[in-house]
């Protein structure tokens, strides 16, 4: 495949009104494993190869992408993305232009010790289905459910500039799930969080790491105290939000609204825009001043890092929001150049037959120096409300106005947890929420978790994300039941 | 397009390889989007690939594989790795054996109107769209994909099944400096779609779309355009009316068929025959398509089954398998709101104080599945109405409803309805409804 995509790069380099191409070839592995109550409810492995070529011609794009592995097929394929850039090129008002991010040539593999794929299936049940046992003991709990993905993918990169990279990363992800039911009422548990677990570009040896058997009895208890506990409050609470439900609250408030593709309008008509427009770059409050928000691509085992982004350019570190101030976007190489920087990596595509689009990669909520634990700033609080485990979510398309819902949540009087609480949801404004933020915990608390299910773009792409938060504290947030 | 005969040639030379019971799916073709913002091109591309499942039967024991390469060779490799998983885990009792030979009610997917109409074609329409808006000093922003594939399925009882599907979607959000509306449309066949007239409803909507005042959260009549109700019964598949939501208990219909939770001027059903976008005439496992009444009248009436599901539940399979392996259990693609006698005008004109919502936005249905309760936000134009007229338009609004609440206070349902696409050649198809009481629980601003 490599001579066959450089040969047709060769070829497309050759064509009068070509300013660049490139080529991605990509395998993936993937083997997933569900299994429900008694029954392995889902089992398949699933193998995809492929390759997309895209071609700026005159500084408007076309992209083509195909599964036959032939010479006469790739050509094809280079020829069509060509035509395509050829039909854009007909509505262009304004040209696309590159930075000048030098071509790179080098590999990248993310690090792993037990390869997932050769760990025997009867081991991946029986793993998954002792935590179900566990999980099903009380008749109430009428779905046990426990999940496993793992992936292996295998990626080359070339440009018609001269880059040639290959990457090749694992990927592994497990999490359980309870749900009770009793009468009218449902509630459901899940660990390490919701909507499949937690993920990392790691071997099996982080599936077993997650302790799914040993937290499955908990899990089960809290479900089924769900059931009678006391509606959460409303009005105006301080929140404390546990790690994982702040990853998701980074991810939609900040890691979205900090694409520049969205703040420049490419998403206008499906995932939406940004409050964070241009004017507001290196001078818009976005959080208090404790509020430090960085894109990091560079962390070893997440599966927001890689060695290079989709177009060729080196993983990254770079702050997004600084002491509370917008520092910074995630960017491409035809966006950077608008706000006079260079890419900062983060051009990501699914798979082989998706345009890479800006794509979070580990956007992180950094710890307070010297910030407390979780347990001590329950301590210093004298009448909140903490909320774990995302169970609802949703967001208005510039980002601003969301309402997320929560798996649990307990109230909390003179510095302790005194009443479990169900159905809890909280609303607000971005902004003024992160200028709420009174309190980060620690290093301690600190924790990157993996999301393998980031939507956006069309055709939609989901990608693998990840973000590193500490149980934070807002203050005066608008809490209620959802009821 | 390879042609029934093609695909199925390559499948039958697997399945005489197969070491046992083996059923394969293919789903494959092409597909082609342009998408464009601030009247200008920005992304345009093509893929052509092939999702091929191949499932192994060891007696009450399944396993799946699956590839994109179409040989004989990768199917029977992908057939061999299948009977491993198989064999390597317990017993589904429920799991009934692979289905034989069947009869198809045929269906009308395909058009080769839309397999030619190419990248310069979209852009011409495109183009001429751009101009119009431009006439009135507005943009255009959206997507047109257009798509065409086959799903072929046979197994070794003797079951084949083919069916081609084509798919033309456009989105188009015009934008002025102060606000937006959309227009969308999908058709097997895309000379169907009228883009002029489209371009139009876009660009007369963005018009009214201008100083724009907040309202304060309350409950209020609420007057929803169809795209409102396709996202709304979109999540209600997942949560209300798919097997697993039902067998699971979180469905509000699990226990409760025969009761009435809606309004008796509701009636909701899947029906792969509708005439303004026809569905697959089989499911993944062969079985023949049935229209299934979901709600009639009000009152619960059902909810779709694939085999195993079926089987559990005690009840027929309605043929709504998904694709093998998937956990998400059987689901109602091809979900129908059944029309009513007014229409969009008619409501607007005996509105005495509403909201008109042209689309809803990130709506979630996990809140309380139990009740149907679901949050999201406007979008794409929000309107005041006061006495039978569109007076100002209105900032985004937050809503946090139960949609059982909604169903039970819907005054008025229109003739005319939309269908609007679900994953390519699938559509939900839906008309516009007046809603009293409808609860708004928030305002977008900075």
């Amino acid at each position: 495949m490599r001579e066959w995509l450089k040969e047709a790069l060769e070829e497309l380099g050759r064509v009068e009104g070509v300013l660049y191409a490139d080529a991605r070839y990509m395998e993936r592995e993937t083997e997933s494993i569900t299994v429900r109550n008694e029954e392995v409810a889902g089992l398949s492995r699933a193998e995809t190869k492929g390759y997309g070529i895209r071609v700026l011609y005159r500084g408007s794009w076309g992209f083509a992408a195909s599964n036959v592995l032939s010479r006469d097929r790739v050509q094809e394929t280079a020829r069509r993305a060509l035509g395509i850039a050829r039909a854009s090129y007909m509505t262009q008002k304004k040209p696309v232009r590159l930075d000048d991010t030098p071509p790179q040539r080098g590999s990248y593999r993310s690090p792993w010790e037990e390869d997932p794929f050769a760990v025997p299936l009867d081991e991946k049940l029986e793993l998954l289905f002792s935590a179900v046992r566990i999980l099903k003991k009380d008749k109430r709990i009428v779905k046990a459910e426990g999940s496993m993905e793992i992936f292996r993918t295998r990626k080359l990169f070339l440009s018609t500039e001269g880059a040639e990279i290959e990457q090749e990363i694992v990927e592994t992800g497990a999490g359980i799930e309870a749900t009770a039911v009793e009468g009218r009422e449902v509630q459901r548990r899940s660990f390490p969080t919701s909507f499949g677990g937690d993920y990392a570009a790691r071997g099996y040896e982080f599936i077993r790491s997650l302790g799914l058997p040993e937290n499955a009895e908990r899990i089960r208890e809290e479900a089924i105290a769900l059931l009678s506990a006391d509606p959460c409050p409303s009005g105006e609470f301080d929140l404390i939000l546990a790690s994982d439900q702040l990853a998701l609250q980074v991810h939609e408030s900040c890691g979205h609204p900090t694409e520049l593709d969205r703040v420049l309008g490419t998403e206008i008509s499906y995932a939406g825009g940004s409050f964070l427009t241009l004017d507001k770059l290196g001078k818009y409050r976005y959080g208090s001043e404790i509020v430090n928000i960085v894109a990091d691509a560079t962390i070893p085992g997440s599966i927001g890092s890689f060695g290079y982004d989709d177009e060729g350019v080196p993983a990254q570190r770079s702050y997004l929001v600084q002491e509370g101030i917008l520092v910074g976007y995630l960017t491409s190489r035809e966006t950077a150049p608008v706000i006079g920087r260079r890419s900062n990596g983060c051009m990501r595509a699914e798979s082989w037959n998706h345009i890479p689009l800006i794509r979070m990669v580990n956007i992180n909520l950094e710890p307070a120096p010297d910030g407390p634990t979780l347990d001590e700033l329950i301590a210093d609080t004298k009448h909140g409300i903490l909320m774990q485990t995302n169970k609802s979510w949703s967001i208005d398309d510039l980002r601003l106005n969301f309402q997320f819902g929560c798996e649990i949540a307990w109230e909390i009087k003179d510095g302790k947890k005194v009443r479990l609480l169900k159905n809890p949801v909280y609303t607000g404004i971005t902004p003024e929420f992160w200028r709420s933020c009174d309190a980060i915990c620690g290093k301690s608390e600190w924790k990157i978790w993996g999301l393998p299910n980031c939507g956006k773009g069309e055709p939609p792409q989901s990608m693998h994300v990840a973000h590193g938060t500490a149980p934070a504290r807002f203050r005066k947030v608008k809490v209620g039941s959802g009821r | 397009m390879i042609g029934r005969e093609g695909i199925l040639k390559v499948l039958r030379q697997a399945l005489e390889r197969a070491e046992g019971p083996t059923e394969i799916v293919f789903m494959g073709g092409r597909s082609e989007l342009t998408r464009y913002t601030k009247s200008q091109i920005h992304q345009h591309v093509a893929e052509e690939d092939t999702h091929i499942y191949v499932k192994a039967v060891e007696g009450k024991r399944v396993g799946v594989a699956r590839t994109n390469q179409l040989s004989a060779e990768a199917l029977v490799a992908a057939e061999r790795e299948a009977r491993e998983l198989a064999r390597r885990q317990p017993e589904n009792p429920f799991f009934p054996g692979l289905l034989g030979p069947q009869n198809y009610t045929p269906t009308d997917t395909y058009s080769e109107n839309t397999s030619r109409f190419g990248p310069e074609r979209r852009a011409e329409v495109l183009k001429e769209i751009f101009a119009e808006a431009e006439r009135k000093k507005f943009e255009v922003a959206g997507s047109f994909s257009i798509s065409e594939w086959e799903v072929a399925l046979a197994n070794t009882e003797g079951l084949e099944a083919y069916q081609p599907v084509a798919g033309a979607e456009i989105g188009l959000v015009v934008m002025s400096e102060e606000g937006m509306a959309r227009a969308d449309a999908f058709s097997h066949d895309v000379e169907r779609i009228d883009f002029d007239s489209l371009a139009k409803k876009a660009i007369s909507r963005c018009e009214l779309d201008r100083g724009k005042i907040e309202l304060p959260p309350g409950e209020y009549t609420v007057i929803l355009e169809p795209a409102c109700l396709a996202e709304i019964l979109e999540w209600l598949s997942f949560t209300a009316f798919g097997s697993e939501a039902y067998l699971s208990g979180q469905s509000f219909l699990a226990g409760a068929l025969g009761e009435r939770s809606m309004g008796e001027n509701i009636t909701i059903y899947d029906s792969v025959w509708e005439p303004e976008a026809q569905g697959l005439p089989f499911d993944f496992e062969g079985t023949p398509k049935r229209k299934v009444m979901l709600i009639e009248r009000g009152v619960n009436k059902g909810v779709v089954f694939d085999r195993t599901s079926a089987k559990k539940a005690n009840a027929e399979p309605t043929g709504h398998a998904g694709p093998p392996g998937s956990p998400w259990g059987a689901i109602p693609w091809n979900i129908c709101l059944a029309p009513g006698d007014s229409s969009l005008e008619e409501m607007i004109a005996s509105c005495k104080r509403g909201i008109l919502v042209s689309n809803f936005h990130y709506v979630n249905g996990y809140l309380d599945t139990k009740r149907a309760l679901m949050t999201g936000m406007t979008r794409y134009g929000t309107f005041l109405i006061e006495n039978g007229e569109i007076t100002r338009a209105l900032a985004n609004l937050r809503w946090t409803e139960s949609m059982l609440k909604a169903f039970s206070n819907v005054v008025a349902i229109s003739r005319e309805r939309e269908a609007f696409a679900r994953d390519g050649g699938f559509a939900s198809i839906v008309p516009a409804v007046m809603i009293e009481g409808f609860t708004f629980t928030g305002v977008q601003r900075e």
